[in-house]
Protein backbone atom coordinates (compact mmCIF):
# COMPACT_ATOMS: atom_id res chain seq x y z
CA UNK A 1 0.00 0.00 0.00
CA UNK A 2 1.29 3.22 -0.82
CA UNK A 3 -1.38 4.78 1.35
CA UNK A 4 0.11 7.96 3.83
CA UNK A 5 -0.85 7.02 7.52
CA UNK A 6 -2.84 10.49 8.51
CA UNK A 7 -5.18 10.77 11.68
CA UNK A 8 -8.65 9.67 11.54
CA UNK A 9 -10.59 12.34 9.47
CA UNK A 10 -7.84 14.41 7.93
CA UNK A 11 -7.50 15.06 4.85
CA UNK A 12 -4.74 13.24 2.58
CA UNK A 13 -2.00 15.18 0.15
CA UNK A 14 -1.62 13.59 -2.65
CA UNK A 15 1.42 12.21 -3.07
CA UNK A 16 3.14 11.70 -6.43
CA UNK A 17 1.96 8.16 -8.22
CA UNK A 18 4.22 6.60 -10.39
CA UNK A 19 2.44 4.28 -13.37
CA UNK A 20 3.84 0.85 -14.76
CA UNK A 21 2.99 0.31 -18.19
CA UNK A 22 -0.44 -0.57 -19.23
CA UNK A 23 -1.76 -4.05 -18.97
CA UNK A 24 -2.56 -5.82 -22.07
CA UNK A 25 -5.40 -5.38 -23.60
CA UNK A 26 -9.12 -5.86 -23.48
CA UNK A 27 -11.71 -7.79 -22.86
CA UNK A 28 -11.12 -11.04 -24.53
CA UNK A 29 -8.40 -12.87 -23.14
CA UNK A 30 -7.61 -15.81 -24.82
CA UNK A 31 -5.61 -17.94 -22.03
CA UNK A 32 -8.32 -19.52 -19.95
CA UNK A 33 -8.08 -18.11 -15.84
CA UNK A 34 -6.59 -14.87 -16.29
CA UNK A 35 -8.74 -12.55 -18.34
CA UNK A 36 -7.16 -9.10 -19.33
CA UNK A 37 -9.51 -7.14 -17.22
CA UNK A 38 -8.29 -9.47 -13.83
CA UNK A 39 -4.79 -9.73 -14.70
CA UNK A 40 -5.28 -5.96 -14.76
CA UNK A 41 -6.55 -5.53 -11.17
CA UNK A 42 -4.33 -7.29 -8.56
CA UNK A 43 -5.89 -8.68 -5.08
CA UNK A 44 -4.90 -5.20 -3.43
CA UNK A 45 -6.64 -3.27 -5.54
CA UNK A 46 -3.68 -1.07 -5.84
CA UNK A 47 -4.48 0.65 -9.84
CA UNK A 48 -0.53 0.24 -10.20
CA UNK A 49 -1.11 -1.23 -13.47
CA UNK A 50 -3.48 1.33 -14.80
CA UNK A 51 -2.00 3.62 -17.56
CA UNK A 52 -3.42 7.16 -15.59
CA UNK A 53 -3.33 7.63 -12.27
CA UNK A 54 -7.16 7.07 -10.77
CA UNK A 55 -9.32 9.16 -10.43
CA UNK A 56 -10.01 8.89 -7.14
CA UNK A 57 -8.49 6.68 -4.41
CA UNK A 58 -9.15 5.82 -0.78
CA UNK A 59 -7.70 3.28 1.69
CA UNK A 60 -9.51 2.81 5.10
CA UNK A 61 -7.99 0.35 7.92
CA UNK A 62 -9.87 0.14 10.67
CA UNK A 63 -8.97 -1.35 14.03
CA UNK A 64 -10.49 -1.83 17.45
CA UNK A 65 -9.28 0.61 20.12
CA UNK A 66 -10.33 0.21 24.16
CA UNK A 67 -14.03 -0.60 22.76
CA UNK A 68 -14.43 1.40 20.13
CA UNK A 69 -13.39 0.98 16.38
CA UNK A 70 -10.86 3.95 14.76
CA UNK A 71 -9.57 4.39 11.93
CA UNK A 72 -5.50 3.64 12.01
CA UNK A 73 -4.88 4.58 8.80
CA UNK A 74 -6.54 6.73 6.38
CA UNK A 75 -5.08 7.89 2.96
CA UNK A 76 -6.90 9.33 -0.18
CA UNK A 77 -6.47 11.05 -3.23
CA UNK A 78 -8.38 12.89 -6.46
CA UNK A 79 -12.50 12.39 -6.37
CA UNK A 80 -12.71 10.00 -3.12
CA UNK A 81 -12.79 11.12 0.59
CA UNK A 82 -14.67 10.24 3.58
CA UNK A 83 -16.53 12.84 5.65
CA UNK A 84 -15.53 12.54 9.31
CA UNK A 85 -16.30 9.27 11.15
CA UNK A 86 -19.32 8.62 13.68
CA UNK A 87 -20.77 6.44 15.71
CA UNK A 88 -24.75 5.41 15.05
CA UNK A 89 -24.66 3.91 18.79
CA UNK A 90 -22.89 2.42 21.78
CA UNK A 91 -21.62 -0.58 20.18
CA UNK A 92 -18.36 1.23 19.05
CA UNK A 93 -19.08 0.38 15.28
CA UNK A 94 -17.90 3.54 13.48
CA UNK A 95 -19.30 5.10 10.47
CA UNK A 96 -17.95 6.31 7.85
CA UNK A 97 -19.58 7.98 4.68
CA UNK A 98 -17.42 8.05 1.17
CA UNK A 99 -18.34 11.32 -0.64
CA UNK A 100 -17.15 11.74 -4.82
CA UNK A 101 -17.31 15.38 -4.65
CA UNK A 102 -17.29 15.57 -8.90
CA UNK A 103 -20.87 13.57 -8.30
CA UNK A 104 -20.27 11.29 -11.12
CA UNK A 105 -18.24 8.40 -12.99
CA UNK A 106 -17.38 9.39 -15.99
CA UNK A 107 -15.50 7.51 -19.23
CA UNK A 108 -11.89 6.28 -18.28
CA UNK A 109 -12.45 7.01 -14.29
CA UNK A 110 -10.49 4.31 -12.15
CA UNK A 111 -11.96 4.07 -8.45
CA UNK A 112 -9.72 2.47 -6.00
CA UNK A 113 -11.15 1.11 -2.76
CA UNK A 114 -8.96 -0.51 -0.29
CA UNK A 115 -10.85 -1.48 3.30
CA UNK A 116 -9.37 -3.85 5.97
CA UNK A 117 -11.20 -4.11 9.28
CA UNK A 118 -8.66 -5.59 11.41
CA UNK A 119 -9.39 -8.28 14.05
CA UNK A 120 -12.78 -7.76 16.38
CA UNK A 121 -13.26 -4.01 14.77
CA UNK A 122 -16.66 -3.11 12.87
CA UNK A 123 -17.43 -0.63 10.08
CA UNK A 124 -20.34 0.70 8.20
CA UNK A 125 -19.11 1.99 5.00
CA UNK A 126 -21.83 4.41 2.97
CA UNK A 127 -21.86 6.66 0.53
CA UNK A 128 -23.29 10.14 0.47
CA UNK A 129 -25.66 10.01 -2.49
CA UNK A 130 -26.04 7.83 -5.51
CA UNK A 131 -22.83 6.41 -7.91
CA UNK A 132 -23.71 8.41 -10.84
CA UNK A 133 -22.32 6.64 -14.26
CA UNK A 134 -22.68 9.37 -17.40
CA UNK A 135 -21.88 9.09 -20.80
CA UNK A 136 -18.20 6.76 -21.15
CA UNK A 137 -17.63 6.97 -24.68
CA UNK A 138 -15.36 4.76 -26.17
CA UNK A 139 -14.17 3.33 -22.82
CA UNK A 140 -15.75 2.78 -19.32
CA UNK A 141 -15.61 3.87 -16.17
CA UNK A 142 -14.33 1.59 -13.19
CA UNK A 143 -14.56 0.84 -9.62
CA UNK A 144 -12.05 -1.66 -7.85
CA UNK A 145 -12.94 -2.21 -4.36
CA UNK A 146 -10.20 -4.43 -2.06
CA UNK A 147 -11.86 -5.44 1.02
CA UNK A 148 -9.94 -7.45 3.98
CA UNK A 149 -11.41 -8.63 7.09
CA UNK A 150 -9.77 -10.22 10.00
CA UNK A 151 -11.20 -12.83 12.78
CA UNK A 152 -14.19 -11.27 14.51
CA UNK A 153 -14.55 -8.05 12.41
CA UNK A 154 -17.43 -6.81 10.89
CA UNK A 155 -18.05 -4.48 7.71
CA UNK A 156 -21.39 -3.41 6.33
CA UNK A 157 -21.37 -1.95 3.39
CA UNK A 158 -24.17 0.03 2.44
CA UNK A 159 -23.84 2.19 -1.03
CA UNK A 160 -27.04 4.40 -2.21
CA UNK A 161 -28.03 2.98 -5.58
CA UNK A 162 -26.39 2.90 -8.63
CA UNK A 163 -27.70 4.76 -11.55
CA UNK A 164 -25.79 4.14 -15.48
CA UNK A 165 -27.17 7.46 -17.84
CA UNK A 166 -27.64 6.73 -21.55
CA UNK A 167 -24.28 5.44 -23.08
CA UNK A 168 -22.44 4.48 -19.84
CA UNK A 169 -20.37 1.59 -19.57
CA UNK A 170 -19.45 0.85 -15.96
CA UNK A 171 -17.46 -2.41 -14.14
CA UNK A 172 -17.18 -2.51 -10.45
CA UNK A 173 -14.64 -4.80 -9.10
CA UNK A 174 -14.95 -6.25 -5.53
CA UNK A 175 -12.54 -8.52 -4.10
CA UNK A 176 -13.46 -9.27 -0.83
CA UNK A 177 -11.21 -11.87 1.60
CA UNK A 178 -12.58 -12.85 5.08
CA UNK A 179 -11.57 -14.93 7.96
CA UNK A 180 -14.05 -18.03 9.09
CA UNK A 181 -14.83 -15.46 12.23
CA UNK A 182 -15.51 -12.39 10.20
CA UNK A 183 -18.62 -10.82 9.27
CA UNK A 184 -19.57 -9.37 6.12
CA UNK A 185 -22.78 -7.89 4.67
CA UNK A 186 -23.19 -5.80 1.41
CA UNK A 187 -26.66 -4.40 0.01
CA UNK A 188 -26.84 -2.62 -3.25
CA UNK A 189 -29.53 -1.82 -5.41
CA UNK A 190 -29.26 -0.55 -9.46
CA UNK A 191 -31.50 1.48 -11.24
CA UNK A 192 -32.19 1.11 -14.90
CA UNK A 193 -30.51 3.87 -15.16
CA UNK A 194 -31.93 7.31 -16.96
CA UNK A 195 -32.13 8.90 -20.54
CA UNK A 196 -33.63 11.90 -21.81
CA UNK A 197 -36.46 10.35 -23.58
CA UNK A 198 -37.21 8.73 -20.23
CA UNK A 199 -36.95 5.14 -21.48
CA UNK A 200 -34.90 3.13 -19.36
CA UNK A 201 -32.35 0.57 -19.67
CA UNK A 202 -29.96 2.49 -22.35
CA UNK A 203 -26.59 2.40 -20.63
CA UNK A 204 -24.51 -0.10 -22.49
CA UNK A 205 -22.85 -1.84 -20.58
CA UNK A 206 -22.97 -2.77 -16.12
CA UNK A 207 -20.38 -5.44 -14.98
CA UNK A 208 -20.41 -6.05 -11.06
CA UNK A 209 -18.46 -8.74 -10.02
CA UNK A 210 -17.87 -9.85 -6.24
CA UNK A 211 -15.41 -12.46 -5.60
CA UNK A 212 -15.54 -13.70 -1.82
CA UNK A 213 -13.00 -15.42 -0.42
CA UNK A 214 -12.55 -17.32 3.12
CA UNK A 215 -8.95 -17.18 4.12
CA UNK A 216 -8.44 -20.35 6.68
CA UNK A 217 -5.56 -21.86 8.63
CA UNK A 218 -4.98 -24.10 5.09
CA UNK A 219 -4.80 -21.03 2.45
CA UNK A 220 -8.02 -19.07 1.08
CA UNK A 221 -10.93 -20.57 -0.86
CA UNK A 222 -13.34 -19.20 -3.12
CA UNK A 223 -17.00 -19.05 -1.04
CA UNK A 224 -19.00 -16.97 -3.98
CA UNK A 225 -18.51 -15.53 -7.57
CA UNK A 226 -21.60 -13.22 -7.80
CA UNK A 227 -21.22 -11.72 -11.21
CA UNK A 228 -23.69 -9.55 -12.77
CA UNK A 229 -23.58 -7.98 -16.71
CA UNK A 230 -26.34 -6.27 -18.66
CA UNK A 231 -26.05 -5.08 -21.75
CA UNK A 232 -29.20 -3.53 -23.13
CA UNK A 233 -28.38 -2.99 -26.46
CA UNK A 234 -27.01 -6.67 -27.03
CA UNK A 235 -30.11 -8.56 -26.32
CA UNK A 236 -34.09 -7.56 -24.78
CA UNK A 237 -32.85 -7.94 -20.70
CA UNK A 238 -36.20 -6.41 -19.56
CA UNK A 239 -38.58 -9.93 -20.44
CA UNK A 240 -38.24 -13.87 -19.13
CA UNK A 241 -35.39 -15.54 -18.11
CA UNK A 242 -33.36 -11.78 -17.29
CA UNK A 243 -35.39 -8.94 -15.31
CA UNK A 244 -39.08 -10.60 -15.64
CA UNK A 245 -40.76 -7.31 -16.38
CA UNK A 246 -38.85 -5.04 -13.50
CA UNK A 247 -36.38 -2.81 -13.60
CA UNK A 248 -34.56 -2.71 -10.63
CA UNK A 249 -32.16 -5.12 -8.65
CA UNK A 250 -31.68 -5.01 -5.27
CA UNK A 251 -28.93 -7.66 -4.21
CA UNK A 252 -27.91 -8.35 -0.62
CA UNK A 253 -24.98 -10.36 0.43
CA UNK A 254 -23.86 -11.93 3.56
CA UNK A 255 -20.97 -13.79 4.96
CA UNK A 256 -21.04 -14.93 8.40
CA UNK A 257 -20.19 -18.21 10.77
CA UNK A 258 -24.36 -17.41 12.22
CA UNK A 259 -25.75 -18.10 8.35
CA UNK A 260 -27.46 -20.99 8.53
CA UNK A 261 -30.13 -22.75 6.38
CA UNK A 262 -33.27 -21.13 9.84
CA UNK A 263 -31.69 -17.28 9.24
CA UNK A 264 -32.31 -18.21 5.54
CA UNK A 265 -35.87 -19.63 5.71
CA UNK A 266 -36.59 -16.50 8.64
CA UNK A 267 -35.79 -13.88 5.61
CA UNK A 268 -36.63 -15.69 2.93
CA UNK A 269 -40.35 -15.01 4.70
CA UNK A 270 -39.75 -11.22 5.29
CA UNK A 271 -39.09 -10.49 1.58
CA UNK A 272 -41.96 -12.18 0.73
CA UNK A 273 -43.71 -8.80 2.00
CA UNK A 274 -42.42 -6.04 -0.16
CA UNK A 275 -43.51 -5.23 -3.38
CA UNK A 276 -40.51 -7.53 -5.19
CA UNK A 277 -40.01 -10.53 -6.64
CA UNK A 278 -36.66 -12.47 -4.52
CA UNK A 279 -34.58 -15.31 -4.17
CA UNK A 280 -32.35 -16.42 -1.73
CA UNK A 281 -30.33 -19.08 -1.20
CA UNK A 282 -26.68 -20.11 0.81
CA UNK A 283 -23.59 -21.22 -0.34
CA UNK A 284 -21.69 -24.01 0.50
CA UNK A 285 -20.05 -24.18 4.35
CA UNK A 286 -16.03 -23.51 3.98
CA UNK A 287 -14.23 -23.26 7.06
CA UNK A 288 -17.09 -22.82 9.04
CA UNK A 289 -18.77 -19.64 7.45
CA UNK A 290 -21.55 -19.57 5.31
CA UNK A 291 -22.64 -16.77 2.75
CA UNK A 292 -26.41 -15.86 1.94
CA UNK A 293 -26.90 -14.65 -1.46
CA UNK A 294 -30.93 -12.54 -1.85
CA UNK A 295 -31.45 -11.18 -5.06
CA UNK A 296 -34.66 -9.08 -5.44
CA UNK A 297 -36.32 -7.01 -8.59
CA UNK A 298 -38.47 -4.04 -8.36
CA UNK A 299 -39.82 -1.52 -10.06
CA UNK A 300 -38.75 1.44 -7.29
CA UNK A 301 -35.47 1.83 -5.16
CA UNK A 302 -37.39 2.70 -2.24
CA UNK A 303 -38.83 -0.56 -2.16
CA UNK A 304 -35.89 -2.34 -2.48
CA UNK A 305 -33.75 0.17 -0.08
CA UNK A 306 -37.44 -0.79 2.30
CA UNK A 307 -36.60 -4.64 1.61
CA UNK A 308 -33.05 -4.63 2.18
CA UNK A 309 -33.08 -2.37 4.98
CA UNK A 310 -35.39 -5.13 7.00
CA UNK A 311 -33.27 -7.96 6.22
CA UNK A 312 -30.00 -5.72 7.45
CA UNK A 313 -32.11 -4.69 10.27
CA UNK A 314 -32.80 -8.16 10.84
CA UNK A 315 -28.96 -8.68 11.72
CA UNK A 316 -27.95 -6.13 13.21
CA UNK A 317 -30.52 -6.42 15.52
CA UNK A 318 -30.28 -10.14 16.28
CA UNK A 319 -26.79 -10.57 15.83
CA UNK A 320 -25.54 -7.01 18.06
CA UNK A 321 -28.38 -5.82 19.38
CA UNK A 322 -28.12 -2.42 16.96
CA UNK A 323 -31.69 -0.99 15.79
CA UNK A 324 -32.06 -0.65 11.80
CA UNK A 325 -29.98 1.78 9.64
CA UNK A 326 -31.21 4.98 9.16
CA UNK A 327 -28.87 6.43 7.23
CA UNK A 328 -30.33 9.62 6.01
CA UNK A 329 -30.61 11.50 9.18
CA UNK A 330 -27.18 11.87 8.61
CA UNK B 1 -17.66 -43.75 -39.53
CA UNK B 2 -16.03 -40.19 -39.60
CA UNK B 3 -14.10 -39.87 -36.56
CA UNK B 4 -13.29 -42.69 -33.62
CA UNK B 5 -15.07 -40.43 -30.93
CA UNK B 6 -18.16 -39.90 -32.66
CA UNK B 7 -20.19 -43.22 -31.10
CA UNK B 8 -18.94 -42.21 -27.58
CA UNK B 9 -19.54 -38.67 -27.92
CA UNK B 10 -23.23 -39.90 -28.65
CA UNK B 11 -23.54 -42.30 -25.73
CA UNK B 12 -22.06 -39.69 -23.58
CA UNK B 13 -24.88 -37.14 -24.69
CA UNK B 14 -27.69 -39.44 -24.49
CA UNK B 15 -30.62 -38.51 -22.76
CA UNK B 16 -30.75 -42.25 -21.43
CA UNK B 17 -27.29 -41.77 -19.82
CA UNK B 18 -28.16 -42.52 -16.26
CA UNK B 19 -27.29 -39.27 -14.56
CA UNK B 20 -30.60 -38.33 -13.20
CA UNK B 21 -31.11 -35.13 -15.43
CA UNK B 22 -34.99 -36.17 -15.22
CA UNK B 23 -35.23 -34.91 -11.65
CA UNK B 24 -34.38 -31.45 -12.80
CA UNK B 25 -35.78 -28.30 -14.15
CA UNK B 26 -32.86 -26.31 -13.41
CA UNK B 27 -35.52 -23.72 -12.64
CA UNK B 28 -37.94 -24.05 -14.61
CA UNK B 29 -40.78 -25.75 -12.63
CA UNK B 30 -40.83 -22.15 -10.77
CA UNK B 31 -42.09 -20.08 -13.90
CA UNK B 32 -44.58 -23.32 -14.43
CA UNK B 33 -45.87 -22.52 -10.51
CA UNK B 34 -46.00 -18.79 -11.42
CA UNK B 35 -47.94 -19.24 -14.66
CA UNK B 36 -44.68 -17.57 -16.95
CA UNK B 37 -44.49 -21.02 -18.45
CA UNK B 38 -47.31 -22.79 -19.69
CA UNK B 39 -47.00 -24.27 -22.76
CA UNK B 40 -44.80 -24.55 -25.97
CA UNK B 41 -44.23 -20.70 -26.64
CA UNK B 42 -43.63 -19.74 -23.08
CA UNK B 43 -41.42 -22.63 -22.25
CA UNK B 44 -39.26 -21.98 -25.70
CA UNK B 45 -38.58 -18.37 -24.29
CA UNK B 46 -37.95 -20.23 -21.07
CA UNK B 47 -35.14 -22.27 -22.85
CA UNK B 48 -34.09 -19.55 -25.15
CA UNK B 49 -32.83 -17.49 -22.03
CA UNK B 50 -31.55 -20.38 -20.55
CA UNK B 51 -29.16 -21.40 -23.25
CA UNK B 52 -28.11 -17.46 -23.84
CA UNK B 53 -26.99 -17.26 -19.90
CA UNK B 54 -26.75 -20.09 -17.68
CA UNK B 55 -25.41 -22.46 -20.46
CA UNK B 56 -22.88 -19.94 -22.33
CA UNK B 57 -22.00 -17.71 -18.83
CA UNK B 58 -21.55 -20.94 -16.91
CA UNK B 59 -21.50 -24.75 -18.47
CA UNK B 60 -19.98 -23.27 -21.42
CA UNK B 61 -17.42 -21.41 -20.50
CA UNK B 62 -15.95 -23.74 -18.04
CA UNK B 63 -15.86 -26.44 -20.79
CA UNK B 64 -13.98 -24.00 -22.81
CA UNK B 65 -11.99 -23.27 -19.77
CA UNK B 66 -11.09 -27.05 -19.02
CA UNK B 67 -10.51 -27.32 -23.11
CA UNK B 68 -7.44 -24.78 -22.64
CA UNK B 69 -5.89 -26.25 -20.18
CA UNK B 70 -7.33 -24.50 -17.19
CA UNK B 71 -6.91 -26.27 -14.16
CA UNK B 72 -9.61 -28.99 -13.06
CA UNK B 73 -9.57 -28.53 -9.12
CA UNK B 74 -10.18 -24.14 -9.75
CA UNK B 75 -12.49 -24.79 -12.08
CA UNK B 76 -14.06 -27.40 -9.98
CA UNK B 77 -13.68 -24.73 -7.32
CA UNK B 78 -14.81 -21.43 -9.54
CA UNK B 79 -18.26 -23.33 -10.38
CA UNK B 80 -19.02 -24.26 -6.57
CA UNK B 81 -17.99 -20.30 -5.85
CA UNK B 82 -20.36 -19.69 -9.10
CA UNK B 83 -23.41 -21.38 -8.86
CA UNK B 84 -25.22 -19.57 -5.93
CA UNK B 85 -28.62 -21.37 -6.21
CA UNK B 86 -28.15 -23.90 -4.00
CA UNK B 87 -30.50 -26.19 -5.68
CA UNK B 88 -28.02 -25.95 -8.97
CA UNK B 89 -25.31 -26.10 -7.41
CA UNK B 90 -26.32 -29.57 -5.85
CA UNK B 91 -27.31 -30.77 -9.08
CA UNK B 92 -24.53 -30.11 -11.08
CA UNK B 93 -22.31 -32.22 -8.36
CA UNK B 94 -25.39 -35.05 -8.17
CA UNK B 95 -25.23 -35.35 -11.83
CA UNK B 96 -21.29 -35.05 -11.69
CA UNK B 97 -21.04 -37.79 -9.27
CA UNK B 98 -23.22 -40.19 -11.97
CA UNK B 99 -21.00 -38.87 -14.60
CA UNK B 100 -17.63 -39.48 -13.02
CA UNK B 101 -18.85 -43.05 -11.76
CA UNK B 102 -19.87 -43.89 -15.47
CA UNK B 103 -17.33 -42.74 -17.11
CA UNK B 104 -14.41 -44.44 -14.47
CA UNK B 105 -16.20 -47.46 -16.12
CA UNK B 106 -16.70 -46.81 -19.44
CA UNK B 107 -14.60 -43.87 -20.87
CA UNK B 108 -11.22 -44.37 -18.44
CA UNK B 109 -8.39 -42.35 -18.65
CA UNK B 110 -6.06 -40.39 -16.97
CA UNK B 111 -7.43 -36.83 -16.77
CA UNK B 112 -10.70 -38.94 -15.57
CA UNK B 113 -9.51 -40.45 -12.88
CA UNK B 114 -7.36 -37.74 -11.68
CA UNK B 115 -10.38 -35.74 -10.98
CA UNK B 116 -11.86 -38.40 -9.69
CA UNK B 117 -9.52 -38.32 -6.86
CA UNK B 118 -9.86 -34.78 -6.59
CA UNK B 119 -13.66 -35.28 -5.56
CA UNK B 120 -13.38 -38.74 -3.43
CA UNK B 121 -10.33 -36.95 -1.44
CA UNK B 122 -12.50 -33.85 -0.93
CA UNK B 123 -10.56 -31.62 -2.47
CA UNK B 124 -13.32 -30.81 -5.22
CA UNK B 125 -17.12 -31.06 -5.35
CA UNK B 126 -17.43 -32.95 -8.88
CA UNK B 127 -19.20 -31.01 -11.42
CA UNK B 128 -21.18 -32.26 -14.07
CA UNK B 129 -20.25 -30.03 -16.59
CA UNK B 130 -16.34 -30.60 -15.66
CA UNK B 131 -16.79 -34.59 -15.73
CA UNK B 132 -17.98 -34.32 -18.64
CA UNK B 133 -15.85 -32.05 -20.70
CA UNK B 134 -12.70 -34.04 -18.51
CA UNK B 135 -14.23 -37.48 -20.72
CA UNK B 136 -14.90 -35.73 -24.14
CA UNK B 137 -11.74 -33.93 -24.49
CA UNK B 138 -9.86 -37.66 -22.99
CA UNK B 139 -11.85 -39.17 -26.15
CA UNK B 140 -10.95 -36.61 -28.69
CA UNK B 141 -13.79 -34.46 -29.00
CA UNK B 142 -12.64 -31.15 -30.51
CA UNK B 143 -13.54 -28.38 -28.52
CA UNK B 144 -16.88 -26.96 -30.37
CA UNK B 145 -18.42 -30.44 -31.02
CA UNK B 146 -18.10 -31.05 -27.43
CA UNK B 147 -19.73 -27.75 -26.44
CA UNK B 148 -22.43 -28.28 -28.45
CA UNK B 149 -23.02 -32.11 -27.87
CA UNK B 150 -22.85 -30.76 -24.28
CA UNK B 151 -25.38 -27.84 -24.31
CA UNK B 152 -28.14 -29.41 -26.67
CA UNK B 153 -27.84 -32.66 -24.28
CA UNK B 154 -28.75 -30.26 -21.41
CA UNK B 155 -32.08 -28.85 -23.38
CA UNK B 156 -32.98 -32.99 -24.96
CA UNK B 157 -33.64 -33.64 -20.88
CA UNK B 158 -35.44 -29.92 -20.02
CA UNK B 159 -37.17 -30.25 -22.91
CA UNK B 160 -38.44 -34.26 -22.33
CA UNK B 161 -38.36 -32.89 -18.70
CA UNK B 162 -41.17 -29.81 -19.63
CA UNK B 163 -43.08 -32.30 -22.03
CA UNK B 164 -44.12 -34.38 -18.91
CA UNK B 165 -44.33 -31.47 -16.25
CA UNK B 166 -46.06 -28.58 -18.46
CA UNK B 167 -47.56 -31.00 -19.98
CA UNK B 168 -46.81 -30.38 -23.87
CA UNK B 169 -47.24 -33.37 -26.74
CA UNK B 170 -44.47 -34.96 -27.96
CA UNK B 171 -44.32 -33.01 -31.24
CA UNK B 172 -43.94 -29.71 -29.63
CA UNK B 173 -41.19 -31.08 -27.83
CA UNK B 174 -39.53 -32.54 -31.36
CA UNK B 175 -40.56 -28.68 -32.28
CA UNK B 176 -38.87 -26.94 -29.33
CA UNK B 177 -36.25 -28.92 -29.87
CA UNK B 178 -35.24 -28.27 -33.30
CA UNK B 179 -35.84 -24.27 -32.63
CA UNK B 180 -33.39 -24.79 -29.95
CA UNK B 181 -30.31 -25.82 -32.50
CA UNK B 182 -30.41 -21.99 -32.93
CA UNK B 183 -29.34 -21.05 -30.02
CA UNK B 184 -27.14 -23.48 -29.63
CA UNK B 185 -24.86 -22.63 -32.64
CA UNK B 186 -25.17 -18.67 -30.63
CA UNK B 187 -24.10 -20.18 -27.89
CA UNK B 188 -21.55 -22.16 -29.20
CA UNK B 189 -20.15 -18.83 -31.09
CA UNK B 190 -21.08 -16.52 -28.07
CA UNK B 191 -18.61 -18.97 -25.89
CA UNK B 192 -15.72 -18.53 -27.94
CA UNK B 193 -15.81 -15.06 -27.78
CA UNK B 194 -16.09 -13.99 -23.93
CA UNK B 195 -13.58 -13.66 -21.69
CA UNK B 196 -12.35 -14.74 -18.38
CA UNK B 197 -14.54 -12.04 -16.62
CA UNK B 198 -17.82 -13.40 -18.02
CA UNK B 199 -17.61 -16.74 -16.06
CA UNK B 200 -21.04 -17.22 -13.97
CA UNK B 201 -22.39 -13.93 -15.33
CA UNK B 202 -26.53 -15.84 -15.28
CA UNK B 203 -28.99 -13.20 -15.37
CA UNK B 204 -31.02 -12.26 -12.31
CA UNK B 205 -34.24 -13.67 -13.38
CA UNK B 206 -33.11 -17.21 -13.93
CA UNK B 207 -31.03 -17.28 -10.68
CA UNK B 208 -33.93 -15.41 -8.59
CA UNK B 209 -36.15 -18.40 -10.00
CA UNK B 210 -33.95 -21.40 -8.93
CA UNK B 211 -33.56 -20.16 -5.88
CA UNK B 212 -37.56 -19.67 -5.23
CA UNK B 213 -37.75 -23.42 -6.06
CA UNK B 214 -36.47 -24.03 -2.72
CA UNK B 215 -39.61 -22.74 -0.85
CA UNK B 216 -42.06 -23.96 -3.38
CA UNK B 217 -44.53 -26.54 -2.28
CA UNK B 218 -45.34 -28.94 -4.84
CA UNK B 219 -42.47 -29.64 -6.92
CA UNK B 220 -41.75 -32.64 -9.36
CA UNK B 221 -38.29 -31.81 -9.46
CA UNK B 222 -35.16 -31.31 -7.31
CA UNK B 223 -34.47 -28.35 -9.14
Amino acid sequence: MSGAVLGESRAGISPGRVSSPPAASPDLGPCPLRGAHHAAAPKSGSAASSVVPPRGELSLRIAERAGRSVAVQQFHQGALRVLRPHYLDQSGQVCYVMVNPGGAYLGADLYVVDVEVEAGASLLLTTQSATKIYRTPGSFAEQRMSIRLGEGAQLELAPDQLIAYREASYRQDTHVTVRPTSSFVMAEVITPGWSPDGVSFKYRELRLRNEIQVEGDDGAVLLALDNLLIRPPLADVTGMGFMEGYSHLGSLVVVDPRVDQALADELNRLTAEYGAYSGLSLTRTLAGTTGMFLRSLSNSTEELNRLLGACTGLLRERWYGRAPLNLRKY
Amino acid sequence: MSSAYQLALQQLCDSALPTGAFAHSLGFETYIERGGVADEGSFGVWLSAFISQQLTYSDGLAIRFLYEDADVGELDEHLSAQLLPRQIREASTKMGARLLEIGTEVFPSAELEAYRALVTTGRAAGHQTLAFAVVARSLGVPFEEALAGYLFATVTSLTQNAVRAIPLGQNSGQRLLRKAHDDVAAAVEHVRRLGRDDFGAVSPGLEISQMRHEWQRARMFMS
